[in-house]
């Protein structure tokens, strides 16, 4: 039950704040942003600009970290779900980052994402250095980018990782908050140690670790460390109504499994098995299912048809252990000493791994293995990015499948929608809708006129065939009968289009409406770095 | 429906200090204050069950309202005022003289209900109220309510539309009057009278502080309540049992194949089991006359009154259930004709029932485990919100139940929430889920649901369900050794109530 559970916490984590720096939208890409206070004025002649020389006070834990760390400027344009077709709105952030091995700058996902333009800068080098998106993993917040100016490493000093930091011990946080140009150090200390939800994409939950450093925007993708290591990146924060001024990190744990999961060239993304699955606390249950009473074993509940334990696990097998490991009845497994849930085991392995479960079925222990990788069906509950949206215009009419970005950009009250999203997963509409296809808006036009009732409604036909997907419902809009008759799901008359009075009015509406593109029906990455995001 | 009695109470008390502020203009004119007004105090006590812990009700409210005195002895209140009513009292406006009272007829769909004085002579020298059909838009209307001394306090009004709305329980529309109105607040705000000429117009729905707009149940509704009221079993206000859109898209006409000239309405659903199904009204339809009357494009007909109006006018202020009415249909181009014999839906008659009052809720706990029907009463525990603030899975079904659940005649059990106790440990976190098999047999009533626990497997009661966990299971036996001790715990006076 890891996933809904998950759910319940994006609304409680809405005022979650990722630490990037963002300045305002630039309403005008063309208008340069005002420098900061202190920035280099143009008229300054080059010689003058002289690195002003960081004093280097005797005892520091951690070593001359200047030297690694970088600011990262990125202009991002997000892409406009009301308006699919446009570039989106620009937005310039600040966030930080830093040399690893390899020339290579880690950041946060967040801090790159959307990027149409990237530089980054160092501490007493006034240039800004355009720098390239290597890798980027959205479902754990981080991402690796390079900087192909030949010389720019040349007297950086590539920071080591750690490992996981103990309770109480103090640790330094590294980066640029409210877009200072100069490095900030905080300390804290490590407060605790705990899986919580990923806000980047809203559905990833993984370890990470609360510290008391004060972390603001401006510090993510910047080095936490310890002994002159790395212990952490900081990433997100929680203010809200119960708790103030928390600070997370993603700890070492994640970070090296990303580096693992990179060194073949391409990011796989975490697997997941693709199950809900109970606490079996209840002695009578536990009796029921013939266990002993060992409290031991957590009972599935639900198997994603698109997820790997699908015809391997079902509804009512008891998960007794994994990888050997016994599981709790709690759901909790002893790994290296400390307890935790039976997933961090699967979050360890890679796309392709297996994971064996000793289960019980029908009062009878057997052993199944499961090869692991990503269910699809869980990617349009979270957010994506570097990606144009989906979409096909008709007649006026937006077609858009569901997402939470779409969600989150129309708003839409209509009870169907909302269930058809919340239990998109639970309920597999995602058997008989794998796009979710929302009649998001219809730009006026005299042949649509009459139409703006049918709003917010979900594709089910067109001309009597099932519509699955969005391209089934592009090639069916390229068929050339004298009508199109597109039921909607549920009640309500079906929406009747013209093809001939459609097709007159096509150039009109693009002009009208400055439509550059009428369909956009592969989710291509924006850059055209190949390894950036890949698909499952 | 007591949450929304405190809305409309409020929405009086905040009208009643802006009202105050200003000097009010003398009586108008047209209003007479007889000697004897025809009006009397009401004064409610009840109380509600509730539906979180459905073995009680909730503390008991107390309302004051007013009542017209009609014909024959009865007293004209709303239904939301009487509704789960434990006492009612009827007070004279002078003299202060008090009589218990019963309730006669109540239609909460409509909102009226007829009170009668225990004593037979406690209207005497009142003289009753007639009532006035005829307003129509532009009248003005004199809203009649008391001064403490037992005075009359009228105010006037202009009506402004007269159109079809939904009533507090929203199951169908009526007609309604919109009134333009000061209104002042008095302590029996409650049920307040429209008169036009010392007749009855209409009486107080509900009132806009802000707007200043009152919308009134109007006249016509009133006599078909009272004539039906006549009869032997009330019966309620028909209904034919279909949905429509409008045809005003050519596009759309030309689909339906609509040949004549360009009106009438597309039906987009007929509810299984009611009239218009029986009368053989299909999907796809399109309605052009209802009762010899055109039908437009919107679904208006032109009414002799009101000029243009949405036709459900004439299926539930005009026809009476039994009625036979005319429908004048196109299917496929093709013209024809359907005789629909009309009937009140009951709010049983649903899946997820609109409304309950007067009636305990059905409930049953097990172990711990509280099993209720889905209704909409229930839903509505979550406050004037409700839409968005209950279980939205649950509000789901409530809203789509005939497309969700084809099976017409069955209820849908859902198991609310988990009493914490030993039988129940690991369950704690459970709530809202869908039953749909207990020990092995299929649950569609709360009465499935109660057979199906007495035939445990093996000593183990198991439940299953739509949600994850997907399966619960208690021992039996241990359900019942520890029954008496649940009971006590959480005060539960009864653990069913299946009638």
């Amino acid at each position: 039950m890891k996933r809904a559970f998950t759910f319940v916490w994006v609304a409680l984590l809405l005022s979650t704040a990722c630490l990037a720096q963002e300045s305002t939208p630039a309403s005008s890409p063309m208008e340069p942003q005002r420098p900061p206070a202190g920035a280099r004025a143009p008229s300054t002649p080059a010689q003058a600009v002289v690195p002003v020389p960081v004093p280097i006070a005797p005892p520091k834990p951690n070593g001359p970290v200047q030297r690694s760390l970088v600011r990262i400027t990125n202009t991002a344009a997000e892409p406009d779900y009301k308006a699919p077709w446009n570039a989106g709105g620009l937005q310039r952030s600040v966030g930080a980052g830093f040399v690893i091995d390899g020339n290579r700058v880690m950041t946060n996902a967040h801090v790159v994402s959307n990027s149409r333009y990237l530089t980054v800068e160092r501490e007493g080098d006034p240039n800004k250095y355009p720098a390239k998106v290597q890798f980027v993993a959205n479902d754990c917040d981080l991402a690796l980018i390079t900087v192909p100016a030949p010389d720019f490493f040349k007297n950086m000093i590539p920071l080591k990782f750690g490992g996981i930091p103990a309770l109480e011990s103090t640790v330094s946080a590294y980066g640029y908050p409210i877009g200072g140009e100069r490095m900030s150090v905080t300390t804290g200390i490590v407060s605790r140690i705990d899986f919580q939800l990923y806000t980047h994409s809203s559905i990833d939950q993984h370890l990470a670790i609360q510290i008391s450093a004060q972390i603001n925007p401006g510090n993510s993708g910047g080095p936490v460390m310890q002994d002159g290591k790395v212990v952490g990146v900081a990433f997100q924060g929680y203010s809200g109504e119960i708790a103030q001024g928390v600070a997370y990190m993603i700890p070492t744990p994640v970070i090296n499994r990303l580096l693992k999961d990179i060194s073949d060239g391409h990011y796989d993304k975490y697997p997941d098995l693709g199950i809900t699955y109970a606490k079996l606390q209840n002695p009578a249950q536990r009796k029921f299912l013939g266990l002993n009473d060992d409290d031991r074993g957590v009972l599935v509940s639900t198997v994603v048809t698109a997820g790997p334990s699908a015809d391997i696990l079902r509804p009512g097998d008891v998960l007794l252990a994994i990888d050997g490991h016994p599981i709790a009845s709690d759901s909790n497994v002893e790994l290296e000493g400390e307890r935790a849930e039976f997933q961090e085991v699967v979050e360890r392995k890679f796309r392709g791994d297996s994971v064996k479960f000793d289960i019980w079925r029908d009062k009878k222990p057997m052993t199944v293995t499961i090869r692991l990788y990503t269910p699809w069906p869980y990617l349009i509950l979270g957010h994506s990015y570097d990606v144009h949206p989906r979409y096909v215009l008709y007649g006026g009419l937006l077609f858009q499948p569901l997402n939470l970005d779409l969600l989150e950009s129309y708003r839409p009250t209509d009870l169907r929608l909302r269930h058809f999203f919340e239990y998109f997963v639970q309920d597999q509409i995602y058997l008989r809708h794998p796009d979710v296809i929302v009649l998001t808006n219809i730009l006026p036009d005299p042949i649509n006129t009459y139409l703006t009732a049918y709003r917010g409604g979900i594709v089910d036909e067109v001309n009597g065939k099932k519509i699955h997907t969005l391209d089934e419902l592009a090639s069916a809009f390229a068929e050339t009968p004298e009508h199109f008759v597109i039921r909607l799901i549920g009640d309500g008359p079906p929406l009747v289009l013209d093809r001939n009075k459609v097709e007159a009015a096509r150039e009109r509406i693009k002009t009208r409406y400055n439509v550059l593109k009428e369909q956009n029906l592969e989710e291509q990455s924006i850059s055209k770095t190949p390894q950036q995001v890949s698909k499952i | 429906m007591p949450r929304r009695f405190c809305i409309v109470f409020g929405i009086l008390l905040v009208a009643a200090t802006g009202a105050l502020a200003k000097k009010e203009p003398a009586l108008p004119t047209s209003v007479n204050a007889t000697k004897q007004l025809a009006l009397v105090r009401v004064n409610v006590t009840g109380q509600s069950y509730d539906y979180f812990r459905p073995w009680q009700k909730k503390a008991p409210f107390s309302k004051r309202a007013l009542g017209a005195v009609l014909s024959k002895g009865r007293v004209l209140v709303t239904a939301d005022l009487v509704a789960n009513q434990n006492y009612v009292e009827l007070e004279r406006a002078e003299s202060g003289e008090k009589t218990a009272a019963n309730v006669q007829v109540i239609d909460y769909e409509a909102n009226l209900a007829l009170l009668e004085p225990t004593e037979k002579t406690f209207l005497d020298g009142i003289t009753p109220l007639e009532i006035t059909p005829d307003t129509v838009v532009g009248d003005r209307l004199a809203a009649w309510q008391l001064e403490p001394t037992g005075a009359l306090l009228a105010t006037e009004g202009l009506v402004t539309t007269i159109q079809m709305t939904q009533y507090p329980i929203d199951v169908g529309q009526f007609l309604t009057y919109r009134v333009s109105i000061p209104m002042q607040y008095r302590e029996n705000s409650y049920t307040v009278p429209l008169v036009k000429n010392n007749k009855l117009a209409g009486l107080l729905l509900r009132y806009d502080s802000r707007s200043q707009l009152l919308d009134a149940i109007p006249a016509p509704i009133i006599t078909h309540f009272l004539k039906e009221a006549e009869s032997q079993k009330y019966r309620g206000f028909p209904s034919a049992g279909f949905s429509f859109f409008p045809t005003r898209d050519p596009e759309l006409r030309q689909f339906a194949g609509e040949t004549g000239k360009a009106g009438g309405v597309y039906v987009t659903r007929v509810e299984s089991n009611m009239p218009a199904m029986k009368a053989g009204l299909q999907v796809g339809d399109i309605v052009t006359a209802v009762a010899n009357h055109d039908i437009d494009q919107n679904g208006n007909y032109v009414d002799p009154l009101y000029g243009k109006i949405e036709f459900t006018n004439l299926l539930t202020a005009h026809a009476y259930s039994g009625d036979v009415v005319p429908l004048r249909i196109e299917r496929d181009g093709k013209p024809m004709q359907l005789n629909v014999t009309l009937e009140h839906r009951d709010a049983r008659d649903y899946i997820s029932p609109p409304y309950n009052f007067d009636e305990p809720p059905r409930y049953y706990v097990l172990g711990g485990l509280i099993f209720q029907e889905l209704s909409r009463q229930y839903l509505k525990e979550w406050g004037p919100n409700w839409q968005r603030e209950a279980p939205q899975r649950l509000v789901y079904f409530d809203r789509f139940q005939s497309e969700l659940f084809p099976d017409a005649n069955r209820r849908v059990v859902i198991l609310s929430q988990v009493l914490p106790a030993n039988t129940t440990i690991g369950y704690d976190d459970v709530a809202y889920l869908t039953v749909t098999k207990v020990n092995g047999r299929e649950i569609k009533s709360l009465g499935d649901l109660a057979e199906a626990i007495k035939q445990p497997v093996e000593g183990f009661i198991k439940i299953e369900t739509e949600e994850d966990p997907k399966q619960i299971e208690l021992d039996a036996a241990q359900v019942a050794a520890d029954a008496p001790n649940l009971q006590e715990n959480y005060g539960i006076s009864s653990l069913d109530r299946l009638d």
